[in-house]
């Protein structure tokens, strides 16, 4: 309970309600449940009050005041719902609906649309005006991603705001003045920036739209599944929307923790990799030097029967892009039944790892007052929604340094730093200890790190042990390790299974390893889609995408959380099942029905994932 | 093409002057059109990079205002005010003559580039003497068809105005020589005087 003078009490409609001083008219009235009408507003961006759609009235204010940006008062009385503000709400909406083209039945947003929505529940009902309605341009590419309707903006400066304060490339301008307002880039240049899908989804009208949706489907046609980003290691919450069994669109699912509510386009626009567009091919065993059509069965059969010749040579590879899962079944066919050591997940660095590479939460890094991302750029490719968090944290006045060299690290750093935070990619590891170190010994507070790993599942991939000298849990492997990928082709491997779990995070042989992978006796690629390493393998067995599966995935601070099916693909076997089976025709005798019996004994195998399994659902565990 | 050293040192200096670069938007625009004759889009992204903002910031500023050219205009811009005052002392139909006089239309430019004529500006506040309407930096008032015919005889031989951005508010406005010499009210009832420094 915070102290009384903090807080404030007010009426709003005859009830009353105490929020923090400071809190805004139309957050305190939310807190009752009492919904006033928005356009312009946005909780994560500051008010300009524009659009006019909340006036409320005020006692002993003489006019109708904008809720969205007058704070709150010791005893103000507010009335949300008086003929005066019907009034005022109709008269609003009848000035934004004047040069708006009305266009719903052929709007993308129609069906989602805060206008349409609004109109209908505060609006007048009918138009009184008749004359020629302005016009402006329509379809304006504003890059490859956006098109934007100038007819339908009623310029309540979102995506203007957004570039200015959360992403902060200040890429959208209004220009010109008065009626002849538009939106548009400098120079009717092409957008560059890679948050321009936020912008879509903050839209209250269906002036940018993505280009990739365009004409698509109905917002009521589509089926919505929670799932996790597969773009990077940052964890980002989507939304699948799909119809008809395809994929529509990736939607923002806000959790506040990771993503802000924000995705960005490389994740957003990544959904054609993982569209089942036509059939990739059934279950295949090379014959006679041609890959031939099987059943799964058969398929399995010849796969375990060659690997089990290879033995304890046969090497793994599994995607980071695969669940938890899966991956956890796939490490134990190779310790466990192989009793091979060769597994891994990376491509060409050998990069170390440990559990204090998640030292720093993401969410923590608004919490901190200097952080030092080492590589600068090359961190913020890696994981583009970290940039939204660091120019968050920077508006909050956290000290953001991007250096490229542990010395300008340290330098930048004052001693009396008392929360610090160091982020890298894992290629700059190494780096990122030292300067941590280094400023342990500088600072009088604390220090921790944060290492953006490759692929959605990169964190959950280490943490169970694809890795040649790591078990599950960083289990260390005395005497007992394998050899890294990089070195399997001058190991005496005769066998390499390849996990090739999503197009995004693919094997990426280079040519040494193509001409080794003709020399070995067996390859066999499990992929989702038909992938150069086809024309390699001695078997084949497709699997399935990511929105096609349930399972879990650790983002790169170690956050475990939920994927499920959003696209129905029945008649392909789901991936840990072809594990399974591989096993088991070795004679593992493994039992796992669903996702969820494999998460218990993962759950057992590593126990810090004990605490994110759904039953506690809490600490790691990042489903909503 | 990039702006003189002149106009880019200008643009600096113009920069230092206000707490925040933002203020300096609007003076280094002037700059740039006085060297170039309208605000170009290379002249646009050069003062976002003198003065440290997203060029866009300058777009909106710069397109925000009806006096930043946004095309090669005439040598001479001859602006007739048709607001109230002088509309009933009979500015619209002297903007019928001046466009009959020149040949051209409201907006365009005499086809030996020396004039271009408008008469989209809102009052510029000298009723007193209207109708009138502003040649390049000065006001041309209580206006006829013949002082219209000699200004425009004048105007076909004389060469642009010299670059002279309106100084910014920091620095107090000094007259220039030749406003402190003309008389207040001269026998043709003409009055030139320096066009004020906001837009």
């Amino acid at each position: 309970m915070a102290v009384a003078t903090d807080q404030v009490t007010l009426q709003v409609d005859g009830v009353s309600v105490t929020v923090p001083k400071g809190t805004l008219i139309l957050d305190a009235a939310k807190k009752l449940g009492i919904d006033i009408p928005i356009f312009c507003s946005h909780p994560k961006m500051e008010p300009v009050a524009v659009c006019r759609m909340c006036l409320i009235e005020v006692e002993k204010m003489p006019k109708l005041q904008p809720a969205c940006a007058i704070p709150v008062a010791e005893g103000m009385v507010v009335r949300t719902l008086t003929d005066k503000v019907k009034q005022y709400q109709q008269g609003v909406l009848e000035f934004l609906l004047i040069n708006h083209p009305l266009d719903c039945p052929i709007c993308d947003k129609g069906g989602e649309c805060p206008l349409q929505d609004q109109t209908f529940q505060y609006g007048p009902g009918a138009s009184r005006y008749d004359f020629q309605k302005a016009h402006f341009d329509k379809a304006v590419p504003l890059s490859d991603k956006i098109v934007l309707d100038r007819e339908r903006c009623i310029l309540c400066w979102r995506c203007t705001r957004f570039t200015e304060e959360i992403s902060g490339e200040r890429e959208l301008a209004l220009i010109k003045r008065g009626v002849h307002t538009i939106i548009g880039t400098f120079n009717d240049e092409p957008a560059q920036s890679v948050y321009q899908g936020n912008w879509t989804e903050i839209c209250p009208v269906g002036a940018l739209t993505s280009r990739q949706y365009r004409f698509i489907s109905r917002p009521w046609d589509l089926d919505r599944t929670p799932s996790v980003c597969p773009g990077c290691a940052m964890g980002c919450n989507i939304q699948i929307d799909s119809r008809h069994n395809k994929i529509g669109r990736f939607q923002s699912r806000e959790n506040l923790e990771v993503d802000d509510g924000w995705l960005c386009d490389q994740g957003r626009y990544s959904f054609p990799y993982f569209q089942r567009d036509q059939e990739f091919g059934s279950p295949s065993i090379r014959r006679d030097g041609q890959l031939a059509a099987v059943s799964y069965p058969e398929a399995v059969a010849e796969a375990a029967a060659r690997l089990q010749r290879a033995g304890s040579s046969a090497a793994g590879w599994a995607s980071p892009g695969a669940t938890n899962e899966e991956l956890f079944l796939f490490q134990r066919l190779f310790r466990e039944t192989l009793k091979s050591p060769h597994l891994d997940h990376r491509q060409q660095g050998i990069h170390e790892t440990d559990p204090e590479d998640i030292g720093l939460p993401i969410a923590d890094i608004e919490r901190c007052d200097h952080v030092v991302v080492l590589g600068g750029q090359e961190v913020i490719d890696a994981a583009p929604v970290l940039h939204l968090r660091l120019h968050k944290s920077q508006r909050h006045g956290v000290a953001v340094h991007r250096v490229d060299e542990v010395k300008a690290g340290l330098a930048a750093v004052p001693a009396e730093a008392t929360v610090v935070g160091v982020l890298a990619t894992a290629a700059r590891r190494a780096d990122a200890i030292t300067l941590q170190n280094q400023l342990v010994s500088k600072v009088k507070g604390s220090v921790r790190r944060l290492i953006v790993v490759r692929g959605p599942n990169g964190r959950g991939a280490k943490d169970l042990g694809i890795l040649p000298h790591l078990g599950p849990g960083y289990a260390v492997l005395n005497g007992r390790a394998g050899r890294p990928r990089a070195e399997w082709p001058k190991a005496g491997i005769r066998a390499l299974y390849i996990y090739d779990a999503s197009p995004l995070q693919e094997f990426g042989a280079t040519e040494a390893e193509l001409d080794w992978l003709r020399s070995l006796d067996t390859v066999i690629v499990q992929r989702f889609k038909p992938s150069v390493l086809d024309e390699y393998a001695h078997v084949v067995l497709p699997g399935r995408a990511f929105p096609e599966k349930d399972g879990t995935m650790t983002s790169m601070e170690g956050r475990v959380q939920r994927i499920a099916t959003g696209i129905d693909a029945a008649h392909v076997w789901d991936d840990w099942r072809i594990l399974q089976a591989v096993a088991n025709a070795m004679g593992a005798g493994w039992p796992y029905r669903t996702s969820e019996s494999i998460f218990a004994d993962l759950a057992k195998a590593v126990p810090a994932y004990a605490a994110a399994a759904p039953a506690q659902g809490r600490v790691l565990w990042g489903e909503r | 093409m990039s702006l003189s050293q002149a106009t880019v040192e200008k643009i600096q200096d113009y920069a230092r002057r206000y707490p925040s670069a933002q203020s300096a938007i609007l003076p280094a625009l002037w700059a740039v059109q006085h060297e170039v004759g309208y605000v170009t889009s290379d002249g646009m992204r050069e003062v976002a990079q003198h003065l440290g903002l997203p060029a866009s910031l300058v777009e909106a500023t710069s397109s925000f205002y009806s006096m930043y050219l946004t095309r090669p205009e005439g040598r001479h811009d001859a602006v007739m005010c048709v607001n109230v005052a002088c509309a009933l002392r009979g500015a619209e139909e002297l903007f019928a003559y001046c466009e009959q006089r020149l040949g051209i239309r409201d907006g365009q430019t005499t086809s030996d580039g020396a004039i271009t004529l408008r008469s989209t500006i809102e009052c510029l506040g000298a009723c007193g003497g209207a109708p009138m309407m502003q040649i390049d930096h000065r006001f041309e008032e209580d206006l006829t068809p013949e002082r219209v015919n000699a200004i425009f005889e004048r105007l076909r031989t004389e060469p642009a105005p010299s670059p002279e951005p309106p100084r910014p508010a920091a620095v107090p406005p000094t007259p220039t020589p030749a406003a402190k010499a003309a008389p207040k009210r001269p026998a043709g009832g003409s009055r030139p005087r320096e066009k004020k420094a906001d837009t």
